[in-house]
């Protein structure tokens, strides 16, 4: 998550536009959905791949890894569709485990793939878009696309106290640990115990808190901000001028 | 223009012990006020009253000598002119960045949000934040976060600046930048009250100085006077130190000091 956040916020598209972005991402959504072949999945993932490197220039190591990660991880999965369990046997060719039969269909192995190359797909759009676009892009393109504000408003401080409450609980589970909290295995689960409410309490006063100071500055219920201002591609412009 | 306090009392719900008993203070344009106190003497109480947070339980609060009306109209009003910065600037940032946190006041006060975007760079310029605009405010330092925090009040262009404990998270560099700009509002005619601890900085930098003990005020005058007052509270400390002061350092040490002004 944090990895993720120092990304969207040090790429080389950054600064570009939120809706080229987004744009990109839900095209290729579109075609992973849209087209029922695997090739459409795999052509989409490496495209999206490509675009990550080589237009954002993020490191390949971590955005392959994270890849193979999700593949690996949609494998297990779909592996429950490409496999079919009966306690009889079928025409199919037979793997028989105790009482039960294992089979493989062309069928079957065909909508895994269908699925598994979709799904990967699909991840690697929304990795796309996470890993070059910072969250207050995205909320700035909501807010013009007149997104209701009080959703824009729960995703601004919920995005915000996501990590003031990593940090808090960062904090704590130091102070656990520096009192040699977690030294074995029951006072390392009441040490957690106490972290989780603690760390319940501590949101809610902290809510408490900024509240009063969004009071201060004249807040009455819409957090009004400005915009970023961002770039568009450099052919828009040349057409444009 | 004047920020008065008249006999104000207030207390915490569910508090037995009243915070501010019987505060009566006047603050006019221009001036610099250090409020000095232990710890739980209702410093951060008072600018919290001061901007309209808090509601007297008794007396009340005036701007210009009118008593501040607290309805939404009253309250704004009251807000453009009051700025506050509060002791934690870490629970003051509400935004995922730092531009759009400062961009929140102005909007608040009815801005345009070309005027807003004006108000902004300016204010940045001022608390030297202009190259973390960008920055989401996770990704702050606690010195930047107490800038952060002082520039999005500025943004507001307040008449009376509250600032609490605001110098604490600074390092001497800051703490010398955010004293211009303290110097620059002054000489705008804003009036700047700064709560710390930090009696020497108090000192130097005040010309008016408030002591507030125990939710009254125990003096207010100029600076000087009130410091040495208060000084002549302070439990002995570091008398541990003290004593051991005129021992001389080992050569090899004193002769490494030697250049350090103590
Ligand atoms: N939110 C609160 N709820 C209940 N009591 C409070 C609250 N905030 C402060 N108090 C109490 O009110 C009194 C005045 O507190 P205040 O925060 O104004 O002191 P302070 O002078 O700012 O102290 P410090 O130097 O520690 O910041 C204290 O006795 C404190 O315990
Ligand atoms: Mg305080």
């Amino acid at each position: 998550m944090q990895h993720i956040d120092r990304f969207a916020y040090a790429n080389r598209l950054t600064r570009l536009h939120p809706a080229y972005k987004v744009g990109c991402s839900a095209l290729a959504l579109v075609l992973c959905l849209g087209v029922p072949h695997p090739a459409a999945g795999l052509s989409v993932l490496a495209a999206m791949l490509m675009l990550a490197i080589a237009w954002a220039g993020l490191p390949s190591a971590f955005v392959l890894k994270l890849a193979l990660g999700e593949a690996s991880f949609l494998a297990l999965g779909v592996l429950g569709v490409a496999v079919s369990v009966s306690t009889s046997a079928s025409a199919m060719p037979n793997v028989r485990m105790g009482p039960l039969w294992f089979s493989v269909s062309p069928d079957t192995l065909w909508t895994a793939s269908v699925l598994f190359a979709r799904a990967l797909g699909g991840a690697a759009a929304m990795n796309f878009l996470a890993l070059t676009t910072p969250v207050v892009a995205i909320v700035d393109l909501l807010r013009a696309l007149r997104v209701p504000a009080l959703l824009i408003d729960l995703m601004t401080l919920i995005y915000r106290f996501t990590f003031t409450l990593f940090d808090s609980f960062g904090r704590m589970t130091l102070a656990h640990e520096v009192r040699l909290g977690f030294r074995d295995g029951r006072r390392s689960l009441r040490s957690a115990a106490d972290i989780g409410a603690n760390l319940f309490v501590e949101a809610f006063r902290r809510s408490r808190r900024l509240d009063l100071a969004l009071q201060g500055r004249g807040w009455d219920g819409a957090l009004r901000v400005l915009p970023h201002a961002y770039d568009h591609p450099r052919w828009l412009n040349r057409g444009a001028r | 223009m004047t920020l008065g306090f008249s006999d104000v009392h207030f207390s915490y719900p569910a508090l037995s012990v009243p915070a501010l008993t019987g505060a009566t203070l006047r603050f006019a344009a221009g001036e610099a006020v250090a409020l000095v106190g232990r710890n739980g003497s209702g410093k951060s109480t008072l600018m919290l009253l001061a901007n309209g947070i808090l509601r007297p339980g008794q007396g009340a609060v005036t701007l210009d000598g009118q008593a501040v009306r607290y309805d939404r109209r009253g309250l704004l009003d009251l807000r453009s002119q009051v700025g506050v910065v509060f002791q934690n600037p870490e629970e003051q940032l509400f935004s995922a960045s730092v531009y759009q946190d400062l961009s929140l006041g102005p909007l608040n006060l009815g801005f345009s949000s070309v005027e807003a975007r004006e108000r902004v760079l300016h204010a940045a310029g001022r608390c030297d934040l202009l190259n973390l605009l960008d920055r989401p405010t996770h990704a702050l330092s606690g010195g930047e976060k107490a800038r952060a925090a002082l520039a999005g009040v500025l943004a507001m262009g307040p008449r009376f600046l509250f600032a609490d404990e605001l110098t604490n998270s600074l390092d001497p560099w800051m703490r010398a930048n955010v004293l211009e700009i303290f110097a620059d509002l002054l000489a705008d005619g804003c009036t700047v009250v700064l709560a710390t601890h930090d009696h020497a900085l108090a000192a130097s930098w005040a010309q008016r100085a408030v002591w507030l003990d125990a939710g009254r005020v125990r003096a207010d005058g100029p600076a000087d006077v009130v410091l040495t007052a208060l000084r002549q509270q302070l439990p002995p400390a570091f008398s541990h130190r003290r004593q051991t002061a005129d021992a001389r350092p080992p050569a090899a040490v004193s002769a490494g000091l030697n250049e350090v002004p103590l």
